[in-house]
């Protein structure tokens, strides 16, 4: 990890008001990517601790907070340093500001990327409060020591707390590079705490997007063009409406020509006093659009396209021995495609977002991944100057990378542009499923030959799916990027002296976007249930043969370079296997209608192994255990860990058993939870999650939970009879 | 039209369409904001009150089939059942926390008719609740948890 320094912190950073100390930290981060990727990092200030004087610590956290428990980890990050009593700390929201450094909560990294500039602040904050204390009490700071919220100075028996020393260590210069606790001192950080907004959601308090009510506002319930491109030409309002005093009236927005982007699709807007209104004069509207060169696209002749681009050869992105002669000339060779439809993220709260532009101001609360993308699109699309735009972001009532798409929030700003009043955008399951940005369907086909020993003497992986930057970017970036490769592909830990890494790209008449765990959703969809079949040809154990495969190698490498100190080690992935082999009782003999699919993936440089068991009496396979393993090196708040495991079961579960959108004339087919079937608590697994202790640096956790599933079920579902399953999803 | 609805013990007069949905009349008029908007056709369990003690997906019911009868929302349960508030914040359930109260007035419902609930009862009592996080495993155990607790 870099070395974060304070020293450059300018005086202005420090807010002394009514006694309180605030000290900003800086945080390597890197410039917009869509997902993760080593990018240009820059410098900027990240995080902010500020001491009452009644004691009371702020922390503020810079990323936004879908349900991965990052307000929580923050704190406990700086409190740990801080000595900190866990009692006397808030935690507050940043809006969107370059200040805090890099704020585009996804590709799980901001314990990755931030834990670093956290530890720093905390410490920074800890050795002014020493200072203080020292100074007052005429003696040398290091025989003074900071615990429980309080300085100490043992020789004196001298105490003094947090809030009596704030003001005086407010005055205190910055240290350059504080003193960071050791491990084996760590109070908060490695440890279990429960979420900071834990009881109020529970008690129904807790503020999402739609939850907040500014006077004078109203609503806009969208009605988005049924095809992507396709803009409003002519709308009529029904008699009924136009005689509802609590119906204001219609806009319409134009499908924003160029690239996708982030960018507001056509629709019509209706405006009225309240959610129902809305949706009551939303569904009587009699729309014309416009023709759109996107109205022909169809999800199943696009997957024939898929199919067809695995069938020849794709732009090479490794290439080692010559894995065609090889695979050409054989009696034998093992081939298979593997499929995977379009997603969608669907997170229970539809996108929603409130705005309110007065003259060239306009402030923005909404859930958004992102609020300084939200702010900088806002300033480019609408012409704002930077300064007038204000972006806070309410909780996110789950995101899963939807929400770092900030479409909907333009929508608002638009609106109440025009209408010169705020503006509460709400969006319907319906349009939320509709205008998605969604999950790309892809097509790999995988052909290996086999030697004596039963490994592969030569092998050969295609992929094919829609590039997320033709839609992000530019539409003519129709390749897989590399990053999209290095999610499982391009990284493959299954080597061969003879292979070939194949990629094509399609372009899609919807708009693409990053799902949580992306395209490793897919690849090792692909490579798990790959491997398991080349095993069984094999005549060999499928956790056996990955191990064989693994014998000797070190460390893998993919299209990118990896992050200093996140080299993608073997010897990791096979620790989490082999721990998950013990773990799910894997060599037993199975209860007799019971059988055992394991899968491991390396994403967001943590590795995970995961078996599920499936019961063999029920016909579509209910998965009555899992078992997980995590390293994602050192972690923060252990029990996030596991829940953010178990819930990437379920996660991955909904896409592995029923998941799956369909389009037909460029519209969507499945317009709500009866077509797109996600996994309810009859589904859910019982699941036992093993975290790694580890002094690796901190890598993701939001994310890599999920790859595994979709395989582990193929690969359980086989062993018990029900044939292989090559396509999601599975039942 | 007016239209008196008894929410939380409370009684309302609300000039609004008597085919209003609750989840509407709650959230927009009497700014009770912890019900939520899922998915508007019953088929999520974000909106989930209980009407005279059955939980009722409130998206689909309207005032005026409420007039007369006891409504509680998320709002109330810290007074009626403040065990299983606890036990869903000790065992940490929440992730977003979007679906919760939805999934917390779904199990309070379950709770007061049944004491003891076996595994399938809690999958049948809470199958019309998504949580698109996955928390379902440590719903069952906050669920058990007050069940064991209060016997
Ligand atoms: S919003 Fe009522 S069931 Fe989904
Ligand atoms: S906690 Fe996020 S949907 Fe349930």
């Amino acid at each position: 990890m870099n070395s974060v320094h304070l020293s450059n912190l300018s005086r202005r950073n420090f807010l002394v008001s009514s006694g309180v100390l605030v000290v900003g930290s800086y945080a390597y981060t890197s410039g917009f990517n869509p997902v993760y990727a080593n990018s240009t990092r820059t410098l900027s200030p990240s995080v902010y601790v500020a001491i009452g004087t009644n004691g009371v610590v702020t922390v503020t956290c810079h990323r936004s907070e879908m349900g991965q428990g990052i307000k929580t980890a923050v704190a406990q990050v700086v409190c740990d340093e801080l000595e900190a009593d866990w009692e006397k700390v808030v935690v507050a929201q940043a809006e969107g500001d370059a200040k805090y450094g890099d704020q585009n909560t996804d590709g799980s990294r901001s314990i990755k990327n931030f834990f670093m500039p956290l530890r720093n602040a905390g410490a920074a904050a800890r050795e002014m409060l020493v200072q203080a204390a020292a100074d007052s009490w005429g003696v040398d700071a290091a025989e003074c020591e900071a615990r429980d919220h309080a300085v100490h100075h043992a020789a004196s028996s001298r105490r003094a707390a947090f809030g009596e020393l704030a003001h005086a260590a407010s005055e205190l210069a910055v240290p350059d590079s504080p003193t960071l606790k050791s491990r084996e001192t760590w109070n908060h950080i490695g440890k279990s705490r429960i979420h900071v907004d834990a009881k109020n959601v529970a008690t129904g308090k807790a503020v999402y997007g739609a939850d907040v009510t500014l006077p004078n506002m109203a609503i806009a319930v969208m009605v988005h063009a049924p095809v992507l491109g396709s803009s409003p030409l002519n709308v009529k309002i029904p008699e009924s409406a136009k005689k509802n005093a609590r119906f204001i009236g219609i806009e319409t927005i134009d499908a924003t020509p160029g690239p996708i982007g982030f960018n507001p699709v056509g629709s019509v807007a209706v405006i009225a006093a309240d959610t129902f209104t809305g949706i009551k004069v939303a569904e009587e509207l009699e729309i014309d659009w416009s023709d759109s060169p996107n109205q022909d696209f169809d999800s199943d002749s696009f997957q024939q396209d898929l199919r067809e681009a695995v069938k020849s050869p794709g732009n090479v992105w490794h290439g080692v021995g010559d894995a065609s002669t090889v695979l050409d000339g054989a009696e034998e060779k093992i081939e298979a495609v593997y499929e995977t439809p379009f997603l969608s993220h669907a997170p229970m709260e539809p996108p929603s977002a409130i705005a309110n532009v007065v003259g060239d101001t306009v402030e923005v609360l909404a859930p958004v991944q992102d609020p300084q993308t939200t702010r900088n699109t806002i300033v480019s699309a609408k012409n704002f100057a930077l300064k007038n735009v204000k972006v806070t972001p309410t909780l996110l009532g789950g995101a899963f990378g939807r929400k770092s798409k900030p479409d909907f929030v333009l929508e608002a700003v638009e609106l109440s542009r025009r209408l010169k009043r705020p503006i509460r955008v709400q969006w319907r399951r319906e349009n939320d499923l509709q205008y998605d940005y969604f999950h790309a369907p892809s097509v790999q086909r995988y052909e290996a030959t086999l030697g004596e020993n039963g490994m592969p003497t030569a092998w050969r992986q295609r992929t094919a799916f829609p590039s997320i930057m033709s839609t992000v970017a530019a539409p003519n970036m129709v390749e897989p990027a590399n990053w999209e490769l290095d999610m499982g592909f391009t990284n493959t830990p299954y080597r061969c002296e003879n292979q070939s890494i194949e990629a094509a790209g399609l372009k899609a008449g919807v708009r693409i976007g990053w799902l949580r765990s992306v395209c490793n959703i897919f690849h090792a969809f692909g490579a798990n249930v790959f491997v398991d079949e080349l095993a069984e040809q094999a005549g060999m154990d499928p956790i056996d043969y990955r191990l064989a495969m693994w014998d000797g190698m070190d460390v893998v490498q993919g299209a990118l370079p990896s992050e200093p100190g996140h080299e993608f080690k073997i010897e990791r992935l096979r620790n989490v296997l082999q721990k998950v082999r013990e773990n799910s009782d894997w060599d037993r003999k199975i209860a007799d209608g019971h059988a055992l699919g394991v899968a491991v993936h390396h994403s967001f440089l943590s590795y995970v192994a995961s078996v599920l068991e499936v019961d063999r009496s029920d016909s579509n396979y209910k998965v009555t255990n899992a078992h997980v393993v995590l390293d994602c090196g050192t972690y923060v708040n252990s029990d996030t860990c596991i829940a953010q495991m178990e819930g990437a079961v379920v996660f991955g579960l909904s896409a592995a058993q029923r998941a799956k959108l369909t389009f037909k004339d460029g519209t969507i087919q499945e317009n709500n939870f009866d077509g797109y079937l996600i996994a309810r608590m009859p589904d859910a697994p019982s699941i036992s999650v093993e975290l790694i202790d580890s002094d690796h640096l901190p890598a993701g956790v939001g994310e890599p939970g999920v790859p595994p599933v979709a395989p582990a079920l193929s690969n359980a579902i086989y062993k018990a009879g029900g044939g292989r399953r090559r396509s999601l999803p599975l039942i | 039209m007016s239209i008196t609805v008894n929410v939380n013990g409370v009684e309302h007069q609300l000039d609004v369409d008597e085919n209003t949905p609750l989840l509407w009349v709650l959230r927009d008029h009497l700014a009770l904001n912890g019900t939520k908007f899922g998915c508007g056709r019953g088929l999520c369990g974000a909106c989930t009150v209980q009407i005279d003690g059955t939980p009722t997906r409130s998206c689909l019911t309207t005032v005026a089939a409420v007039s007369g009868r006891h409504v509680s929302t998320i709002e109330s349960l810290v007074d009626q059942q403040p065990d299983l508030i606890e036990a869903w914040v000790d065992e940490n359930v929440s992730q977003c926390g979007y679906c919760q109260s939805g999934q917390l007035m779904s199990a309070a419902a379950l709770l007061a008719t049944n004491a003891a609930p076996t595994d399938e009862d809690i999958d049948f009592a809470m199958a019309g609740n998504i949580c698109r996080c996955g928390t379902y495993g440590r719903i069952r155990k906050a669920i058990r948890r007050t069940a064991e607790a209060r016997r």
